[in-house]
């Protein structure tokens, strides 16, 4: 492994005055599935399009395949897949002619594993462009990606429009070029689907990558959700450096809920044991958790909740 | 009013005006700046006796009747007579094409870019966008009629009045309207913009065609085509306002048939359904280009039965172009038949001449904007998983260019084609094929030049491409007109339309077309640069 595919070096994009990328840096390696997560706005899909060749950095460098994603785009291009966020289409090409256009365009032919996609899919290919709704738009942009044969594959948002069904077949199909050892960038607003694919993470704020890393490796820098209840009497434990956001339940005396950081976790039990412990559930923090907390920070501007 | 379905139409009236105040701007200072300019110029051109009289004759030969319409007026003539008989026909044309400009666009496209479906999710009426739409394109056609009038009424031209110059402000806002109605009948009758401005063209350029071979042939069916109803005005003579009764009459049966359509039809509907197509792609869809090739199929096809059948209907009327005896039979019997063959000759030359930078003019369109859906449609997102592909921007780019280049070139060949056809049939003495193909290659390198300029335009200043149209435009007014208001030759000149020598009536100069080409290579050269270097425009 570590063979590098995909690799961010302090990356920047200013339009103007505005400065839509500050400082990107990441890379992905092969055969993993990396994502990247971010609030609308933050600079996700300014990233992939510098990374296509279709936007000019203003700074950094970006290589995929070892190649400078502007001046090789075309030879990156032949080795990769990409489904934007919102797909249009010609208004006047039917789905089925604009999967066939795209297979080409990457020299490739229409394969039954194409035919098997838009039975999965369940897309009517003989439609005009015009006609279909979001999803059914994303559909065919979905099916024509995965059925080329590339090395990575590039997904911004791909799911906004799909169902519930549609979306399960679009992980499942993740999964299956991950298993080929296929890489792929995934960036996402859907964390479920990101924590379920994702080996590992990036998060995107106002232009800068604020945290990569593995899932766990995330969960480890932040907080566990404890709720415990004990036959001694509990003590205010909300005086500790440890101990966060203590709140006593109303109707059960001795029980109560807070935040632990993750590192941290072993004092408290050792406390917690003393007091005889009845009931305890802890819950290991969501993405959505992490989400929250890395976009709440400054908003917030309360420097205990750092980390 | 509180007719449910109708409800907040003032609302959106005032909401569509102040979004479009900018576009309907451009649009009055344009054309009712264009109209009034002439007409203070007039005094000077045509004040004399002299140069009135020498222009009837001109404006009576069956070449400018075709081109202007027919000349009513009775002597003693006026500047102003000759003001009415020029201008008419001609903004009568640009105010349909506004028209139909503003009627697409505040119907059918906001309702295929899902505008509508916004507005109709608020309180109001379900024909209430129809309806501002609707009252929106009466009030600019009202403010242009206005504004013609004013510009007229102080320009202090000889032998106009107040009523004749009225009728000139109503005769061109109602045939604006009645052409904005009928695009917006064809709204609701196709289910996407493009096909509804092109079935409104066809339409205009039925009622076109049809008053411009009945003008040369018979006058009088003229009225049969609502476009030739603004000659039917009489201005600063008989003032006859029954043609404005029957664009009125017209416009009201548009009118309830497209409100009848609108309310008996879905969102996103139309009469004419998108059928479905093929589950595969055909093997000729390959790459960038066949892809353009095919997004532009229907243009191409439309374009060149179009300007197959705009050359046959002035081909057509070469034979009485060139028939001085019908014209002048005075001057005829002086000149004995040889002489009259040759003059003849001489004036559907010309006049193929003047035809020639009207076709010119005219297959720039499409060419262009084939050229401007290099950045529309990147615009539109359609390109974004193209640029993703193997694909380098050189080859997109040039495949809009080649399609652009082909479209215009083969549209050009079809107008001089469709001339020599129906010239070859009406002639006793037609003009050769290999005569009238001058016209072809002497032209085909204006054009190039033309989309070249506009190439570098749309390289380097992709915010700014609409003002491309300014080339095609500036060069028809002022090659078009250039003669009958004296213009200088520098204003003539400043489009490459005006560079080219009167081919077919001279021969092809060869040297100028090898220059003109490189000249056309270079500036491709150039917008590519630009086009390669920045920024894809992304929405």
């Amino acid at each position: 492994m570590a063979e590098t595919v995909l690799s961010i070096n302090h990356l920047q994009k200013k339009f103007g005055k505005f400065e839509a990328l500050k400082d990107i840096t990441f890379d992905v390696q092969k055969g993993e599935v990396f994502g990247f997560i971010g609030p609308n706005g933050a600079g996700k899909s300014t990233t992939i399009r510098t990374l296509l060749g279709i936007l000019r950095a203003s700074g950094g460098s970006a290589t995929i395949f070892g190649k400078d994603v502007w001046k090789d785009a075309v030879s990156i291009h032949e080795r990769l897949a990409y489904v934007p966020g919102d797909v249009y289409l010609w208004p006047n090409l039917t789905g089925g002619e604009i999967i066939d256009l795209f297979l080409k365009l990457n020299h490739q032919k229409h394969t039954t594993h194409a035919d098997e996609l838009i039975k999965q899919f369940e897309l009517d290919p003989s439609k005009k462009a015009r006609t279909y709704s979001k999803g059914n738009r994303q559909k065919v942009a979905l099916i024509a990606a995965f059925s080329t044969d590339a090395d990575l594959y590039i997904f911004d948002e791909p799911t906004s429009g799909l169902d519930p069904l549609n979306e399960e077949i679009f992980q499942k199909n993740v999964l299956a070029l991950k298993s080929q050892g296929k890489s792929i960038l995934l960036s996402s607003h859907i964390l479920s689907e990101v924590e379920r694919m994702c080996d590992r993470i990036g998060i995107i704020r106002e232009g800068r990558i604020i945290e990569t890393g593995t899932l766990d490796e995330m969960r480890h820098l932040t907080r566990t959700m404890v709720t415990v209840q004990t036959r001694q009497t509990l003590p205010d434990l909300s005086g500790t450096d440890d101990v966060h956001n203590f709140k006593r339940s109303d109707d059960t005396p001795n029980k109560a809920s807070f935040s632990v950081d993750s590192d941290k976790m072993d004092k408290v039990m050792q406390t917690l044991a003393g007091l005889e412990i009845i009931g305890l559930q802890s819950t290991p923090p969501t993405l959505e958790d992490l989400f929250l907390r890395y976009y709440q920070k400054d908003s917030k501007g309360d420097g205990q909740d750092e980390a | 009013m509180k007719h449910s379905s109708y409800q907040q139409s003032g609302f959106l009236t005032r909401f569509n005006l102040r979004r479009d105040w900018f576009v309907i701007l451009v649009w009055l200072v344009i054309l009712g700046g264009l109209m009034a300019s002439v007409a203070f110029k007039f005094n000077d051109l045509y004040g004399s006796k002299d140069s009135i009289s020498s222009i009837v004759t001109t404006l009576k030969m069956p070449a400018m009747v075709s081109l202007f319409g027919t000349f009513v007026a009775k002597a003693p003539y006026t500047t102003a007579d000759i003001f009415a008989s020029e201008m008419m026909v001609f903004m009568a044309l640009f105010m349909a094409v506004m028209n139909i400009y503003f009627a697409v666009r505040n119907t059918r496209d906001e309702e295929s870019n899902g505008m509508l479906e916004l507005l109709r999710a608020h309180a109001i009426g379900k024909q209430s966008p129809l309806l501002a739409a609707t009252i929106e394109l009466f009030l600019i056609n009202l403010l242009m009629g206005l504004f013609y009038f004013g510009g007229l009424q102080i320009s202090g031209m000889h032998g106009m009045t107040v009523t004749g110059n009225l009728l000139i402000g109503a005769g061109l806002a109602t045939v604006g309207f009645m052409f904005g109605s009928a695009a917006l009948l064809m709204a609701q009758i196709s289910d996407n913009p493009r096909g509804a401005t092109m079935l409104s063209y066809l339409f205009l350029g039925v009622t076109y065609l049809v008053r411009m071979i009945t003008d040369v042939q018979n006058a009088d069916l003229t009225w049969w085509s609502p476009f030739g109803w603004v000659e039917k005005l009489s201005i600063y003579h008989e003032n006859n306002w029954s043609p404005i009764l029957l664009m009125v009459a017209l416009t009201a049966v548009l009118l309830l048939l497209t409100f009848y359509a609108s309310r008996h039809r879905d969102v996103d509907a139309g009469l004419l359904a998108t059928r479905g197509g093929r589950k595969r792609a055909s093997v000729f869809l390959t790459g960038p280009f066949s892809l353009v090739m095919r997004l532009d199929r229907l243009s191409l096809i439309v374009w060149v039965l179009a300007v197959i059948v705009l050359g046959i209907s002035y081909g057509s009327i070469f034979g009485t172009v060139g028939d001085i005896m019908k014209t002048n039979p005075l001057m005829g019997k002086l000149m004995g038949a040889t002489a009259v063959d040759a003059a003849n000759r001489a004036i559907v030359l010309k006049f193929a001449a003047l035809l020639m930078i009207v076709f010119a003019v005219l297959v720039t369109v499409p060419s262009v904007q084939t050229l401007l859906r290099i950045n529309g449609d990147e615009r539109k997102g359609w390109l974004e998983q193209i640029h993703a592909k193997a694909i380098s921007r050189g080859h997109i780019f040039s495949s809009y260019v080649a399609v652009a280049l082909i479209i215009g070139t083969l549209s050009m060949f079809a107008a001089v084609f469709g001339l020599w056809l129906a010239n070859n049939s009406v002639m006793d003495n037609p003009l050769s094929f290999a005569r009238l193909f001058r016209g072809f290659i002497g032209y085909l390198p204006a054009l190039y030049v033309t989309l070249g300029i506009s190439i570098v335009i749309i390289g380097w200043l992709p915010r700014f491409q609409t003002v491309i149209w300014a080339l095609p435009v500036y060069g028809l007014i002022s090659l078009y007109f250039g003669n009958l208001l004296n213009l200088p030759n520098w204003a003539e000149n400043l489009t490459p339309y005006g560079w080219i020598n009167q081919v077919p009536v001279k021969a092809v100069d060869w040297s100028q077309v090898w220059i003109l080409l490189g000249v056309a290579v270079i500036l491709f050269v150039i917008g590519f640069v630009g086009y390669k270097r920045r920024d894809l425009i992304e929405n």
